[in-house]
């Protein structure tokens, strides 16, 4: 049972939690700095055929990798344009961003639907892989997984121990208060927006290079909201946005795993399960009370002066 | 920025609202059009072919009227809950939940007559839409659940339970395996007016439209959702019932959500199949954004959006672009009348 | 306030910065903010070693000035000049190079951050940053200037007086030249504000320049060297300190008229009780007991921040107090808010105008119907034209300017929105009136005409005035109550004399 469904599903659980993990480190960033982009359904879809595309015409996987993630600071400019320089409705932006990712993604990916492409496969990572279970869930997998193990930490180090790390929690909480020192509150609104944006892409790049190796329309599935609804039960802190990843991931892995096994559930009420716990972790993370951790100015947008 | 700088103004420039949305709807043809030379097909012959499938022959305009019909509706329902800032993106699943419904009415009193038949219909809509919308509303009100994914994500379950109907417990067995129930009794189908495709749902687009109207202008309520959108210390310090409202303000969202679910499944595919979900629901949050938020010019926008849907329908047969170009053009114009409604209350001057 | 003697001792002056040449020179800056001219051709010299007072009513155009020093706002017209040089601050970072730094009256504070991080943050000096050293840098720097402060401190948990000390850190840190502070002891006790006099003095010892904003004359005699009075966004006069004989000399070149506001009082019978606290405790309140009756004013006074709004809130209906504590006309809390009707009742005028008590984009009939709208209400339909008729009455005999009945309240005044706020919740013949600081930022005309219409109104209903303004408290009230950490320290009649030269200490939280 432990070394033929348990440990395969948990290898599985961190492989789809993966993207959802970059998403959601995304997110987190983009609202320390105190904009709320609900794009990231669109975003992901976007960076998600940017990695594709660009992987099947160079023939390098890493150039893909990359490719999605500039697709997701394309994307998130558009957000910045129109709330940070036109000082739109964040919430409605990030909407029509979702519209517009996701309409373009297909509109662009569907003369290549069913088309495979180079992606990047699973290997045992050196050493690490040898030690029992630990090394059959987390270090037999793919390079980008590996990749995503330092960003959390990365994360952290950024927003504690740098100065533009504090610039833009300080942006997030209070921008006249940056202003008053000298920051430049826009200008780091912009920063954590497109650096979100970079992370959300990857997320995408993700889904398209080692999730499946094959394109098809709708890879995101709603992993971008997920990302947004995990960013609350984060607590805006990298360390609980890995946990929700991988709870998110592990309830994907063993839905598609019971469908694989052929029960009589009916594969649409499996597939409900993690649109459900969403709800389900949201009413827990409302009930701990911490949703006063939000950056206070989330959501609002700095008005010109004078 | 560049030697400018936004200015706020003293008043706002409400002659700057159709510019802007004309300046949004150019934009975004502009860029649409650049999309397909992209894809190696005539921008010039697409925009033709466009407009021709929206507003060029008389069979156009009636299909984008159909089509309106659960745009509008949908619109209308999210319109109200945005007044007071609750963000109902789930126009889509109160909608499915809607169809459901009635569905479920037809389906189970077959033998009914019609005159009694159809209330119920819309009455079981109005009820699972309400539901459906209820559900998001009070984790606002006692979790401070945030509402903008509740609504999301009751939007995938919602369609995923249709989906798990038609393809279990109400599939026809005579559909050859097909995923759809069987076809509603002629009980159960809304007419249509005189010799005219268009239907009775479009009277009960107006009804609600002119209702809801007179509903915001001249009750109190109306103007109780209207204050209680400005805050909620404001809701607090005016002593509103701001639970009640929010509650209010979903219900009716989502029955009239519900009943676009409803007329969709009676009148346009007098049957429920998974193919109802077209994202009327998604359109609805441009159409109401669109029209900012005022009943008579959802009512316009619906149509507008209603005649691109045809319109890329058209394209799809003729040119083979994806269904997705409307979404495109959707986002795009949603967000080009968002960066550019800064006009109507900045204006750009000089930096000295 | 004659409690402490705020007198600038012989040991604290400056010495050695006599003739020197002035730090930073305003030349004729002007300053308009659409139609309204904030400042007008306005010129000021700063010396080093030196206290500046600027002194003027609320939005006379001291913190427009002052926000110009500091980079905020940009001039229409008019210059900075920097030791003799001209310069041109397109933002905050250009002045704090300049060497000019502002305390704020509302802190620019982070509140998540800790000390050390508000005072670094945009001065860390490097893009890594390591915590401890951090803290340990600020800790030096507040003992090199004795303020005394823990850096690793979140500045959520703070006191006023502890924030306070932060922004100063945060100049200190900057090396500032000039530093302007905007009303700071407005949150302060007398003690605390004894303790930043002190803090200052230090400053100018150093050569450093400072500016000191206020309204308060007492501090301003007690602090300055020179006294510029800015009055309707012109200067009006710059004088020395030695120059001005007395406070009353001040008060008079202040409000450029011989008296300072004093309106006549007439005796009001006393009648029922409309407002009874009980022993209450909960809420952030301890062991309250109140008590007003139709007739009069009782003021309750005290630092911000001490359990005013908490009170206000509790017998506001804006959260739940504890139960049978608060008595509203002699009904239980509970049963008077289920049974509250929208006139011969209560109503609550409170210091958030804006945002609060009226809606921004909403116009004035729309505002007047928000908390009359029973009162206009024919079963479920809303009478909108009996609403604008009453608000077009109203605006006229309030002289709610401009005089149209459709602007948005956004885009009144700070003084007309009060009187309009004050229109609505008068013609609602309240039986209890609980106004917050009713005339902050009101000129003096504004302020009259509050101050009229209130004790006008007793002659209906009691009134619960809660402000920081210990003159108007003295002006209106028949009684005071002063407040602290939750507690009524004391109450007494405003004829008390002895009591009433006690309110410094017991804001402070001595009893004697």
């Amino acid at each position: 049972m432990l070394e033929s469904f348990i440990v395969p599903l948990l290898a599985a659980t961190v492989q789809s939690g993966t993207p959802i993990l970059y998403a959601t480190l995304g997110e987190i960033l983009t609202e320390k700095g105190g904009v709320l982009n609900l794009g990231v359904e669109g975003m992901m879809s976007m960076a998600a055929f940017a990695a594709f595309f660009v992987t099947m015409t160079t023939g390098n996987p890493w150039f893909g990798f990359i490719a999605g993630g500039i697709a997701g600071v394309f994307m998130a400019a558009l957000h910045g344009l129109v709330c940070i320089t036109c000082l739109g409705n964040q919430v409605v932006s990030g909407l029509a961003l979702t519209i517009l990712g996701v309409g373009l993604c297909n509109f662009l990916g569907t003369p290549y639907i069913g088309t495979a492409t180079e992606g990047f496969d699973k290997f045992s990572f050196p050493v690490l892989s040898a030690i029992p279970y630990i090394g059959d869930i987390f270090f037999r997998q793919d390079a980008l997984v590996y990749v995503s193990y330092l960003i959390p930490v990365l994360f952290m180090f950024f927003i504690n121990r740098t100065s533009l790390g504090l610039a833009i929690t300080a942006v997030g909480e209070k921008p006249a208060a940056a202003a008053a020192v000298g920051l430049k509150a826009v200008r780091l609104r912009w920063i954590a927006l497109l650096g979100g944006g970079f992370l959300i892409g990857l997320g995408g790049s993700y889904l398209s290079l080692a999730y499946t190796h094959l394109w098809a329309n709708g890879l995101s599935g709603g992993r971008g909201w997920i990302a947004v609804a995990l960013v609350i039960f984060a607590f805006w802190r990298p360390g609980r946005a890995v946990f929700g990843a991988y709870l998110f991931g592990g309830v994907m892995a063993f839905q598609l795993r019971l469908q694989a096994v052929g029960t009589h559930i009916p594969s649409s009420l499996l597939l409900m399960l993690p649109y459900s716990l969403t709800i389900l972790v949201l009413i827990f993370s409302a009930m701990r009370g911490r949703s006063g951790n939000a950056p206070a100015h989330l959501g609002i947008n700095i008005e010109p002066e004078g | 920025m560049l030697g400018y700088r936004l200015q706020k103004r003293d008043e706002p420039w409400n002659w700057g609202v159709p510019i802007v949305i004309v300046g949004a709807l150019v934009l975004s043809f502009g860029i649409s059009a650049l999309l397909l030379e992209l894809q190696g097909k005539s921008a010039v012959q697409g925009l033709l072919v466009l407009w021709q499938g929206s507003f060029g022959a008389s069979w156009a305009l009636e299909d984008a009227l159909l089509k309106s019909i659960p745009i509008f509706l949908c619109a209308l329902g999210v319109a109200t809950a945005f007044r007071m800032q609750v963000w109902n993106i789930g126009a889509e699943g109160q909608f499915a939940l809607g169809a459901i419904g009635a569905t479920w009415a037809a389906l189970t009193f077959p033998d009914l007559p019609g005159i009694v038949l159809m209330p119920l219909m819309f009455i079981c809509a109005a009820i699972f839409g309400a539901f459906w919308a209820y559900i998001p509303a009070i984790l606002r009100l006692k979790l401070q659940v945030n509402e903008i994914i509740s609504t999301l994500m009751l939007n995938y379950i919602a369609i995923l339970l249709l989906e798990y109907l038609v393809f279990g417990a109400w599939k026809d067995p005579a559909s050859f395996g097909f995923p759809v129930t069987p076809e509603f009794t002629p009980g159960a189908i809304i007419g249509q007016i005189g010799d005219s495709r268009l239907h009775w749902g479009f009277a009960v687009c107006v009804g609600s439209g002119i209702a809801m109207w007179a509903f915001m202008r001249f009750t109190r309520l109306g103007f109780e959702i209207k204050v209680a959108g400005e805050g909620e210390r404001i809701a607090m310090y005016s002593r509103l019932p701001y639970g009640m409202l929010t509650i209010l303000v979903m219900a009716i969202s989502g029955a009239l959500a519900g009943w676009a679910g409803c007329i969709e499944a009676s009148a346009t595919i007098n049957r429920l199949q998974p193919s109802i979900m077209v994202g009327y629901g998604y359109t609805a949050i441009v159409v109401a954004w669109l029209a900012r938020l005022h009943p008579l010019y959802i009512g316009i926008s619906a149509y507008l959006l209603a005649a691109l849907r045809v319109g890329v329908e058209n394209m799809q047969l003729e040119l083979q672009t994806p269904a997705s170009f409307g979404s495109i053009m959707e986002g795009l114009i949603l967000m080009s009348v968002l960066a550019g409604q800064m006009f109507v209350t900045y204006k750009i001057v000089k930096k000295k | 306030m004659s409690q402490t003697d705020f007198t600038r001792p012989e040991c604290q002056k400056a010495t050695g910065f006599e003739g020197c040449a002035p730090l930073i020179s305003l030349k004729g800056i002007t300053k308009r903010f659409g139609k309204v001219v904030a400042n007008n051709d306005i010129s000021l010299d700063l010396y080093p070693g030196r206290i500046k007072a600027l002194l003027g009513e609320n939005g006379a155009g001291k913190s427009t000035l002052m926000s110009m020093l500091a980079g905020r706002f940009r001039p229409d017209e008019g210059y900075i000049e920097v030791d003799g040089k001209r310069v041109d601050f397109s933002n905050s970072k250009d002045a704090i190079k300049a060497g000019v730094g502002m305390v704020y009256q509302h802190f620019m504070l982070v509140d998540t951050m800790t000390v050390a991080q508000n005072v670094l943050l945009g001065q860390e000096g490097g893009f890594f940053v390591n915590p401890k050293e951090m803290e340990e840098r600020v800790r030096k720097l507040a003992e090199d200037y004795e303020l005394e402060i823990d850096p690793s401190a979140k500045v959520s948990t703070l006191s006023m007086g502890e924030k306070q000390r932060v922004e100063i850190l945060k100049l200190l840190y900057r090396e500032s030249r000039v530093l302007i502070f905007d009303e700071p002891t407005a949150v302060l006790t007398p003690r605390e504000a004894f303790r930043l006099f002190e803090a200052l003095w230090a400053m100018t010892r150093q050569g450093k320049s400072v500016v000191f904003i206020s309204h308060k004359l007492e501090e301003v005699m007690a602090i300055a060297d020179e006294v510029a009075i800015l009055r309707r966004g012109n200067i009006d006069a710059e004088v020395s300190r030695d120059k001005i004989t007395s406070k009353a000399d001040l008060a008079c070149r202040m409000v450029g008229k011989e008296v300072i506001l004093e309106v006549d009082k007439e005796d009001v019978e006393i009648g029922d009780k409309v407002l009874e606290v009980k022993d209450m405790t909960g809420i952030g309140l301890r062991d309250i007991n109140l008590e007003v009756r139709k007739g009069e004013v009782v003021a309750i006074v005290g630092v911000a921040g001490n359990g005013q709004q908490e009170l206000v809130e509790g017998v506001c209906g804006m959260r739940k107090p504890p139960k049978d504590k608060i008595f509203i006309m002699g009904k239980p809390w509970r049963k008077f808010f289920a049974e509250m009707t929208w006139n011969n009742s209560m109503s609550y005028i409170p210091e958030d105008r804006l945002d609060l008590a009226t809606a921004r984009n909403l116009d004035l009939v729309d505002n007047l119907l928000l908390s009359t709208r029973q009162g206009f209400s024919a079963g479920p339909l809303l009478q909108h034209d009996k609403a604008a008729k009453v608000a077009e009455e109203l605006v006229e005999e309030y002289d709610v300017r401009p005089g149209r009945i459709r602007a948005l309240a956004w885009q009144l005044s700070g003084g007309n929105l009060q009187k309009m706020v004050l229109a609505r919740e008068l013609y609602r013949q309240p039986h209890l009136i609980v106004a917050e600081q009713p005339t902050q930022g009101l000129d003096i005309s504004a302020t009259e005409e509050v101050w009229n219409r209130l004790l006008e109104a007793r002659k209906m209903a009691g009134v619960l005035l809660v402000t920081g303004d210990l003159g108007e408290a003295l002006q209106l009230a028949d009684r005071v109550a002063v407040m602290y950490c939750g507690q009524i320290m004391d109450e007494f009649s405003v004829n008390d004399k002895e009591k009433v030269d006690s309110i410094g200490l017991l804001m402070a939280g001595v009893r004697e």
